[in-house]
């Protein structure tokens, strides 16, 4: 370990290095135990916490971090007709993004609606998808029956949102889909002039991000309520209080993290979406998510850049605004 | 104590009224839920079940309804033939451009699930001692699941831009849906590990098997359906994925590209419905796989901890069920 030829300031520390070496040959199994609690083990252990960290964190690096960083530099380069983009630096990107800040901007204007279509997303998967799995949760008394509406209930997520979005674009919306057919047959609409006009709207486009986005805000709403002591519930009533007090008072403070949860991942997966709203509309309703991927098709790289970050940006704001509701590491 | 002697002439009717109205209010509640339930499923549920109808229309079927007869399997076999006849007339298909983006699907998949089912378990290896700045790294993880699949494609079309690269399916599509898979592979692993009782592997050690062993014989066996389970998350998501993988490849190579292909196609068909369950159908079929191995091992694991029990004579042993009997008798 440490060489006999230069002078060592601190000659006991290496006797007890040559002792603690013997010591690891004869107890080697022990010290395998975890009994052994010095600072070499402690280290060899960090080593073996690294080896197994280093695989997945070096491709999170690659395929994750490098390119989000890539995504900020990129909007700092010159953009080049020919090639894309040079290595020059500017915030001309920028600039072109903010003037005008307003709803003349084509970029803003779909900003606007993505953030419309996402709110709106939000707070309907709330107040649908919380009575789902409060029922799941708390009405469904024997575990095997849960366990299996849950997996029913679930089973879409492992489907393909293209393959549901083609789903919902034809056979069901329309004005010859089989939702204003329905309407027809009630007598509260018609074919020539639908009740609702879902023929590759932002009316389709909306229903269908709650349909989609749903099950992102039961999960995790239900797994809190299906933590929720009961014993907590009986309390309440025993304490006199009714339903709705009971509810607002012990059972909604818990299960709040999982709304914050659930609302994050709808909020900033729908303000990024693109393929389905291209689908469902047939290129009628034109996102943020959809102006940016024009730019990127059309080899504008550092302004498709630029509108990214700005994206990114204000899904950290939404992401911040939403945790206010909550605090999740206290909470869960 | 001595209002104890007034106890047996008192009226108990506190008791009885509350536990009427209670019971009478849930049974409500319940009913309400489960049609309210119904109806959820069903919006869940049947535009891919019309979609299902619709794809065994006749020859001259459209992709709305009305439902055109006579029901047929005409657009089940163009999905999978070059060629289908009806009658004297000959219907073209897209069979080719399905099997070959059908196939780069399974592969990528397959290579993707592998990936994910591998550094999930290392990625929760890492995490089952706490380390130092293991929040940040935890933070990573879950920007990984944050992250939309829309900037995380653009992102890695201009990292590879930047770098000279060309983007593919198999350089960076295969990587941007690990990515999307291995944090769901982590959590998975991550629960499998919360209820993993340590001393396990330290019976073992103190049976005189070393590290390596310990791991192949103790570890894995008991751990196994959690790295089954990552390998299907980046197996599915990756089966049904558009949105990382359309800006990075050029052509249909995957189904999901070829679903929207087939929309943008001058006329749609019902061959497109057909395409469709059958991607889903795959997607159902993974799940019920999943379930059916989890079910068999729990039944297995259950017979085998009984016969222990049997055989030291420890059934009577901790039986919660029982347990709570004596506790209300």
């Amino acid at each position: 370990m440490s060489s006999s030829s230069t002078p060592d300031p601190t000659p006991h520390l290496d006797l007890a290095d040559i002792e603690e070496d013997e010591l690891e040959v004869e107890h080697e199994h022990e010290r395998a135990l975890g009994e052994q609690r010095g600072a070499q083990g402690e280290r060899r252990r960090n080593w073996v916490t690294l080896a197994w960290a280093a695989p997945g964190f070096l491709w999170l690096g690659f395929f994750l971090i490098a390119p989000l960083v890539f995504i900020v530099l990129m909007s700092f380069w010159t953009p080049n007709t020919s090639v894309g983009f040079v290595k020059d630096w500017t915030t001309q990107n920028y600039s072109d993004l903010l003037h005008p800040f307003s709803l003349d901007n084509a970029y803003w204007k779909d900003m606007w609606r993505s953030f419309q279509i996402s709110a709106i997303a939000v707070a309907a998967c709330l107040v649908f998808g919380f009575p789902i799995a409060y029922f799941l949760a708390m009405k469904v008394q024997k575990l095997q029956y849960q366990i299996a509406l849950f997996i029913l209930t679930l089973a879409p997520f492992w489907t393909s949102f293209i393959t549901r979005s083609v789903a919902w674009a034809y056979p069901l919306m329309g004005s010859h889909g089989a939702l204003n057919t329905f309407l027809v047959k009630l007598g509260v609409s018609s074919y020539d002039n639908p009740l609702l006009n879902t023929q590759f709207t932002q009316l389709s486009v909306q229903l269908a991000m709650i349909q989609l986005y749903i099950l992102f805000m039961v999960t995790p709403i239900f797994f809190l309520l299906a933590q929720v002591d009961r014993h907590a519930i009986e309390a309440a009533r025993d304490l006199g209080g009714n339903w709705w007090s009971t509810f607002r008072e012990v059972v909604l403070p818990q299960t709040m993290p999982g709304v914050v949860i659930g609302s994050i991942f709808i909020f900033v997966l729908t303000m990024g979406e693109y393929g389905t709203v291209q689908v469902i509309s047939q290129g009628a309703v034109t996102t943020v998510g959809v102006y940016i991927q024009t730019q990127i098709v059309g080899t504008q790289y550092p302004q498709g850049a630029a509108s990214a970050v700005l994206l990114v940006l204000i899904l950290i704001l939404g992401v911040f605004a939403i945790t206010r509701f909550s605090n999740l590491r206290e909470d869960i | 104590m001595s209002s104890s002697a007034y106890a047996p002439a008192m009226e108990r009717t506190q008791d009885t009224v509350v536990k009427r109205q209670y019971k009478s209010k849930r049974d409500w509640a319940k009913w309400g839920l489960a049609t309210y339930f119904v109806i959820f499923l069903v919006f869940l549920y049947a535009p891919m079940i019309l979609m299902a109808i619709l794809s065994f229309q006749g020859y001259q079927g459209g992709v709305t309804f009305p439902f055109s007869g006579p029901a047929g399997l005409d657009w089940w076999r163009s999905i999978f033939a070059s060629e289908v006849h009806h009658g004297q007339q000959v219907i073209f298909t897209n069979a080719d451009g399905i099997r070959t983006a059908g196939e780069g699907s399974l592969w990528v998949s397959l290579a993707a699930g592998a990936i994910v089912a591998v550094l999930a378990f290392t990625l929760s290896m890492a995490f089952r001692r706490s380390f130092r700045g293991d929040g940040i790294a935890f933070y990573i993880i879950l920007l990984a699941l944050m992250t939309p699949g829309f900037l995380l494609g653009l992102g890695t079309q201009i990292f590879w831009k930047a770098m000279g690269q060309e983007t593919s399916l198999w350089h960076t599509a295969l990587g941007t849906n690990t990515v999307w898979g291995i944090p769901f592979g982590f959590l998975v692993m991550m629960a499998i590990w919360n209820r993993y009782d340590d001393h396990i592997d330290e019976a073992a050690r103190d049976l005189g098997a070393n590290a390596a062993r310990t791991f192949g014989e103790v570890t894995l066996p008991l751990v196994w359906t959690g790295i089954f389970g990552a390998f299907l998350f980046g197996f599915t998501l990756t089966w049904n994925d558009f949105d990382r993988t359309a800006l990075l490849v050029v052509g249909n190579l995957t189904l999901p590209l070829e679903i929207v292909g087939l929309i943008q196609a001058a006329a749609l068909r019902p061959d497109l419905y057909a395409l469709g369950t059958a991607t889903t159908l795959v997607s159902i079929a993974v799940i019920v796989t999943f379930l059916v191995v989890l079910a068999i091992r729990s039944r297995f694991r259950r017979t085998t901890v009984h016969r222990v029990e049997e055989e030291l004579g420890l059934g009577g042993g901790i039986d919660a069920e029982a347990a709570e009997q004596v506790v209300e008798g």
